[in-house]
């Protein structure tokens, strides 16, 4: 990556005076402005604060004691009650922020990373064999139903916890290298390429450090959506029986909170519902102003 | 006879789509997928029943000759009985996929006519708070899970805490009213939850075109609002809504009913997939997983035809 776009950045974050001339600079004066896009920031903030604690163990630790009664009513034992085996809701969702977050970072960071590279790749060589390779790939990764794909996988790693990421990493990437190909089908026929190729750079470092680079503000807006769709999927996969097996998530306590609906506690449906929904809503809002604040030509 | 050219020509082009697809899912699901051995051989086993029944199974074979084994069957549309219940698959996959189509499309077609609708009212009222009020409702709609929304409906619709007009699970359809008691609140939870994502790109899609030139230039000369949705905006945003529409067939008639039919205990084409897949039933996954392959290559090619017919510059070479 550029280093010299990104301390611009930093700076421009720090001084605060009227917008920059680069892109980011420019998207940070604007971001700055967008009510909306800077409470949904905050949001992100605070559920990723709530992680941070538990990761240092500050909290959430005793999700899975379940010394409690059954089903107790909210109390200020038990903040929002206990599920059928008297376990603290409350602390169970505490925990499950981290396991999103876990989750999210790791398929966002990992499918990005796959993305860029072989979307910069077959851009780069559009229309030669490796590119025919890299669009085989996602065309067949893109046409296994995405369900079943992951259950195929979990049943090939053999109930290996990290098999609903490596799957959701495997299909994920599709999208972002097909737009990262696109860009960079349009940005190879740019001067300061040609300037490159003259001055001898090398074509592997063109791509990577002289054409890849301008496409962050893509891989960026996209790692949030993937970020957003991980999380989503992972409620969908743990009621499959297919998602987390080690640990507590949203998507199990919604998966177990289905026998406690049917005897009337929706305590644990309703907990673990609203924290995700305004974690998957307050993402979705800041994906969204991001691609306002770096996307000039974007039609509203 | 253009297109019947072409089509044969995209056929050949989708030979390698199909063998990809079908190469990782035998891997994934066949070659690595469960052993169904120890399920079929009776107590204590010998060495010898363990390996007859591996034998029928076909688990002795070769890597190279399994999978070219699964290519002649899906040439020749024969996948033989399934492991689990010894139905033929066929006659399977014949009582289940009618039963998904019915499950599922009343949603996806109410899911984007709304979805097209709420659209043009945004679009229309660009900028305002109608604009804002649906745009917004359509982010709150995408942020609600799909599984949430399945069970809080079951809670309001379906059970005595709430109105209790429909049956929580099962599919015992004999007439059409019965039909609609169960097909209901799966539909409006596919409504629901594809509305949002569907608002939103009809928006981009009618608010982009409405922007361009050859409009502006239409309603100079005052052609009537109707005449210039028709004309001037639905028909040239035609072929992104085309694709949209085309490249979820696929993925809709397998993976999208997944959820709902087990969920609300649905026999249909993706209860039996997924229980195929923890089960290792292998004829079926194949069958399955190579009819979908297939589907693409012809959904693929009907997009391209399709797009020629709404757009005449487009080149079928």
């Amino acid at each position: 990556m550029s280093e010299s776009a990104a301390v611009t950045t930093v700076d421009d974050l720090e001084t605060g005076k009227g917008p920059s001339e680069s892109l980011w600079g420019k998207a940070w004066y604007k971001f700055r402005r967008d009510m909306p896009g800077m409470v949904s920031l905050g949001v992100v903030g605070i559920y990723f604060l709530i992680a941070l604690g538990v990761w240092f163990g500050i909290w959430g630790q005793g999700w899975s004691d379940n010394n409690g009664p059954m089903w107790a009513t909210p109390s200020s034992e038990y903040w929002l009650g206990t599920n059928v085996i008297g376990q603290d809701i409350f602390q169970r969702a505490i925990y499950s922020t981290r396991t999103a977050f876990e989750i999210g970072l790791v398929v966002a960071v990992l499918s990005t990373i796959i993305g860029a590279l072989l979307g910069a790749l077959s851009g780069y060589f559009s229309n030669s064999w490796i590119d025919e390779i890299i669009l085989w790939l996602m065309g067949v990764l893109d046409s296994i139903p995405f369900y079943l794909f992951v259950a195929a996988i979990a049943f090939a790693l053999q109930g290996n916890p990290y098999s609903m990421h490596v799957a959701m990493i495997a299909t994920f990437w599709t999208t972002t290298s097909r737009l990262v190909r696109g860009e960079v089908i349009k940005l190879k026929n740019f001067e300061f390429v040609e300037a490159a190729h003259a001055v001898g750079v090398p074509q592997m470092k063109i791509i990577f450090r002289h054409i890849l680079p301008n496409t962050n503000h893509i891989l960026l807006v996209q790692s949030t959506i993937v970020f957003v769709g991980a999380i989503k999927s992972e409620v969908i996969l743990s009621f499959l029986g297919l998602g987390v097996s080690d640990g507590v998530s949203w998507g199990l306590m919604i998966a177990e909170s289905t026998q406690d609906v049917q005897a009337g506690h929706f305590s644990n449906f309703i907990t673990a519902s609203t924290f995700l929904f305004f974690l998957v809503m307050a993402f979705n809002m800041f994906s969204d102003s991001l691609q306002d604040a770096l996307d000039p030509k974007k039609v509203h | 006879m253009e297109i019947l050219q072409y089509s044969l020509r995209k056929l050949i082009t989708g030979i390698p789509l199909i063998l990809g697809v079908t190469l990782i899912s035998f891997v994934l699901m066949v070659y690595y997928g469960p052993d169904k051995t120890y399920e079929l051989v009776g107590k204590n086993p010998t060495a010898e029943q363990i390996a007859e029944v591996r034998h029928e199974l076909g688990y002795d074979k070769s890597f190279v000759v399994r999978y070219g084994e699964y290519l002649k069957e899906l040439a020749t549309m024969d996948f033989g009985y399934s492991d689990s219940t010894g139905e033929r698959v066929s006659s399977i996959l014949v009582r289940t996929i009618p039963i998904s189509l019915a499950l599922i499309i009343p949603g996806f077609v109410l899911g984007n006519l709304l979805g097209i609708i709420l659209a043009l009212v945004a679009a229309y009222h660009r900028g305002t708070w109608t604009d804002k009020l649906i745009m917004g409702g359509s982010v709150v709609g995408m942020s609600i899970s799909f599984l949430i929304v399945i069970i809080a409906f079951q809670i309001i619709f379906s059970s005595s805490y709430g109105l209790n007009w429909f049956p929580v699970r099962g599919w015992e359809v004999y007439s059409f009213m019965d039909y609609l008691r169960y097909v209901t609140v799966p539909t409006l939870a596919t409504i629901f939850v594809s509305l949002g994502y569907n608002t939103r790109f009809y928006r981009a899609v009618i608010v982009e075109e409405m922007g361009r030139d050859h409009v502006r230039t239409a309603k100079a000369f005052g052609t009537p609002p109707t005449q210039l949705l028709l004309k001037s905006i639905l028909k040239n945003g035609a072929i992104p809504i085309i694709t949209r529409i085309m490249f979820s067939i696929p993925l809709v008639v397998i993976s999208g009913s997944l959820l709902i039919e087990s969920y609300f205990g649905i026999p249909g084409v993706g209860k039996v997939t997924y229980d195929a897949i923890t089960t290792g039933d292998q004829p079926i996954l194949k069958a399955v997983v190579g009819l979908t392959a297939a589907l693409f290559v012809v959904t693929l090619i009907i997009n391209d035809i399709m797009y020629k017919m709404v757009d005449p510059r487009v080149s079928l070479k």
